[in-house]
């Protein structure tokens, strides 16, 4: 293993931390990074929620532009920030492992991602607090702040590109001898999988950015730099299909936490290979991208978006057959009391599954719900479901990372909470959707759509949801502080 | 411990996975501004608006650049040909001649760029003209620096056929270099 690690009695934690390379300790930053972000995100997501309790008018926020820098903030924060680096911490040290690799393959680039991404990450909550983000409806933002969000998303996606690099390099050519790819448990399997179309989008991301930013500078925009089209161009990533792909590796961890916890294997692990791959390809979404629609044809009413959102549903539930088919074979010896982190990886593969049905209504043409709330729920259950499995995969491979379970009982309180959470946001939304509410409401009626005045209950309900999501975050925040401080050798 | 050789190790081609995927990264951004570029040009001509002024876009730089780049695949091509066979001298030669005409490719289109009489905020055409253009520059240029590493490691005798792998790598990501700007040659120079 290639290290840098200094004399721990010469140099402080923080130095360690800095200018190490070892996997694990990438893996801390990786994940603390990751749930800072989400916690971030979560309370932004409930100041949204707070907003919309009144929808003919601004409560918290100034403006309708105050408020889409936070509706926006939100999503950036749970996806590039939150669930990804989170994903990417268990990719670093449990995938390697899995795959019988001495350690992740270029430490030294995962460390150059590694803090590049924070870097980034710093930059693009900067640019969104300084009034900046990805652009607003009326263009209220200050460039340079929107300027410098992009430059911060930029070097968060080529963090994550590289971290991503080093771990399908480890699968590719660091695993075992004798270990074919059809071998390698589910977790490094799903990771692969969602990883090479990672490397797929995220550079088509970049594009676009690089895109917005160089039309952003210096001069007025002619495009695609615009204030109220930036967003628009880089919203594809958080939506149908591409958000799917954060479900993907929390498949995998569903698979391996259930086997290890039962002690037996999935019988159909053929179909199930298939059926994660299939899910990793119906995910690709950087096609999707409705700013450049020709008159006409938009791109949400193609027959392959279409086709995708539908077929992902039967995939999914085949991943759900295994899942459901383990436990039938296996639950005897779980007990009265089993793991938390069978517990929550089982829950984040339901609420995948809804996710995906709810995806499938939501393209429905007759119902025009793709501008509606329908598409926050969706991006609720489907994140929702990504960071409980995260969290359920951090927490079963716990041990190895940290070398301590940890408080699996506050895991499991807080995985209850989160899951009671992006359950209600996820209904509510959904109804309030099909009531005519818009995906992003603004501080007047016009924009959220003259939704029924049912909605207002239901967006009640959506801000419990929230609460309720974000006390689970600050639980978990709180088990991952006290197991780090328990770390044999104190170094967290 | 009769044989003192190392044995190759069991998947040694890491960095050539690695530039695989680097590679394949590229190639996807790539990808999306192409998209882009040809879904715009597209509605536009569908509409009868003017992409490009006319006689904006000379055909001369751009064929050769096409023809510098043609060249130094072939050159790129040669020295890891060369590395393999460990001839050394072929090998410096090969390398040396791939950076100057990647050297001469900026050059070439840096001159252009500045000659053009297009600004860059003049159409969404000159915007993704640029950014397309600037973007394989800063790829050229990073593989210029690349091969200039290699060019050091060959002289320092590190490039062997043992440990070729990193010339195959800088090798897989010229190629997509020069794939990616016969793409740019066809779709932005000839096509306009």
């Amino acid at each position: 293993m290639t290290t840098t690690d200094s004399d721990a009695s010469s140099s402080t934690a923080m130095e360690e931390a800095i200018t190490s390379t070892d996997p694990v300790t990438l893996a801390k930053v990786w994940a603390m990074g990751g749930m800072t972000a989400v916690l971030a995100g979560l309370v932004a997501g409930l100041l949204v929620s707070l907003e919309r309790l009144d929808l003919e008018g601004a409560g918290i926020f100034g403006s309708g532009d105050e408020l889409f820098q936070f509706w926006s903030a939100h999503r950036v924060a749970l996806v590039l920030l939150g669930v990804l680096p989170m994903l990417i911490a268990l990719g670093t040290t449990i995938v390697p492992r899995q795959c019988g690799a001495n350690t992740l393959l270029f430490p030294r680039a995962a460390a150059l991602a590694c803090w590049t991404w924070l870097i980034g990450a710093g930059m693009t909550v900067v640019g969104f607090l300084v009034d900046g983000g990805l652009g607003t409806p009326d263009g209220g933002g200050q460039r340079q702040a929107t300027a410098l969000t992009l430059m911060g998303i930029l070097l968060v996606v080529g963090g994550l590109m590289v971290a991503i690099m080093c771990i399908l390099s480890t699968i590719f050519s660091g695993r075992a001898a004798g270990m074919g790819l059809g071998d390698i448990p589910y977790l490094s399997w799903t990771t692969l999988v969602a990883g090479t179309i990672w490397l797929g989008m995220l550079p088509v991301l970049a594009a676009n950015a690089v895109l917005a930013y160089v039309d952003l500078r210096g001069r007025p925009a002619i495009r695609f730099g615009a204030e109220d089209a930036i967003w628009e161009q880089l919203s594809w990533v958080f939506t149908h299909p591409a958000i799917y792909l954060l479900a993907l590796p929390v498949l995998g961890i569903a698979l391996d936490a259930i086997s290890s916890a039962t002690g037996s294997e999935p019988a159909n692990r053929g179909v199930l290979l298939i059926a994660t791959a299939a899910f990793g390809f119906l995910s690709f979404g950087a096609y999707a991208q409705s700013f450049f629609d020709t008159p006409g044809t938009p791109i949400m009413e193609e027959a392959i978006y279409v086709l995708a959102a539908f077929a992902i549903v039967p995939v999914a539930l085949v991943v759900l057959g295994g899942v459901l088919d383990l436990l039938r074979r296996g639950g005897s010896s779980l007990g009265p009391r089993p793991p938390a982190s069978v517990v929550l990886s089982v829950i984040a593969v339901l609420l995948t599954v809804v996710g995906t049905v709810l995806g499938a209504l939501r393209v429905v043409a007759p119902w025009d719900l793709l501008e509606t709330s329908v598409t926050g729920a969706h991006f609720t259950l489907i994140v929702g479901a990504a960071i409980i499995g995260a969290v359920a995969g951090l927490n079963h491979w716990g041990q190895e990372l940290l070398g301590s379970p940890g408080s699996p009982g506050m895991i499991l309180l807080g995985g209850l909470a989160a899951s009671l959470g992006v359950v209600l946001i996820g209904a509510a939304d959904a109804v309030s959707g099909f009531l005519g509410q818009a995906d992003f409401t603004g501080v007047d009626l016009a924009t959220a759509g003259y939704p029924d005045s049912a909605t207002a209950a239901l967006n009640s309900i959506s801000t419990l949801g929230a609460v309720a999501f974000l006390v689970a975050g600050l639980i978990w925040a709180v088990a991952g502080v006290k197991h780090l401080a328990a770390e044999p050798g104190g170094t967290g | 411990m009769a044989d003192m050789t190392p044995t190759a190790p069991t998947r040694p081609r890491s960095l050539v996975i690695a530039s695989a995927f680097g590679t394949g990264a590229v190639l996807a951004y790539f990808g999306g501004l192409f998209g882009i570029y040809f879904s715009i040009r597209a509605d536009a001509m569908a509409w009868g608006t003017q992409w490009f002024p006319e006689g904006a876009i000379e055909l001369a730089p751009g064929g050769m650049n096409m023809a510098t780049m043609a060249v130094s695949a072939v050159t790129m091509g040669w020295a890891v040909h060369s590395v393999l066979n460990d001839d050394r001298v072929h090998a410096y030669l090969a390398l040396a001649l791939t950076a100057v005409m990647g050297i001469a490719m900026v050059n070439q289109t840096a001159f252009y760029i500045a000659d053009i009489g297009l600004p860059i905020d003049t159409s969404q055409a000159t915007t993704l003209m640029f950014v397309i253009v600037g973007s394989h520059l800063v790829m050229v240029s990073i593989g210029v620096l690349w091969l200039g590493l290699l060019l050091l490691r060959a002289l320092g005798g590190q490039d062997t056929s043992r440990h070729r792998d990193l010339v195959s790598a800088a090798a897989l990501y010229w190629y997509a270099a020069t794939a990616i700007y016969a793409v740019i040659w066809i779709g932005i120079y000839i096509a306009k």
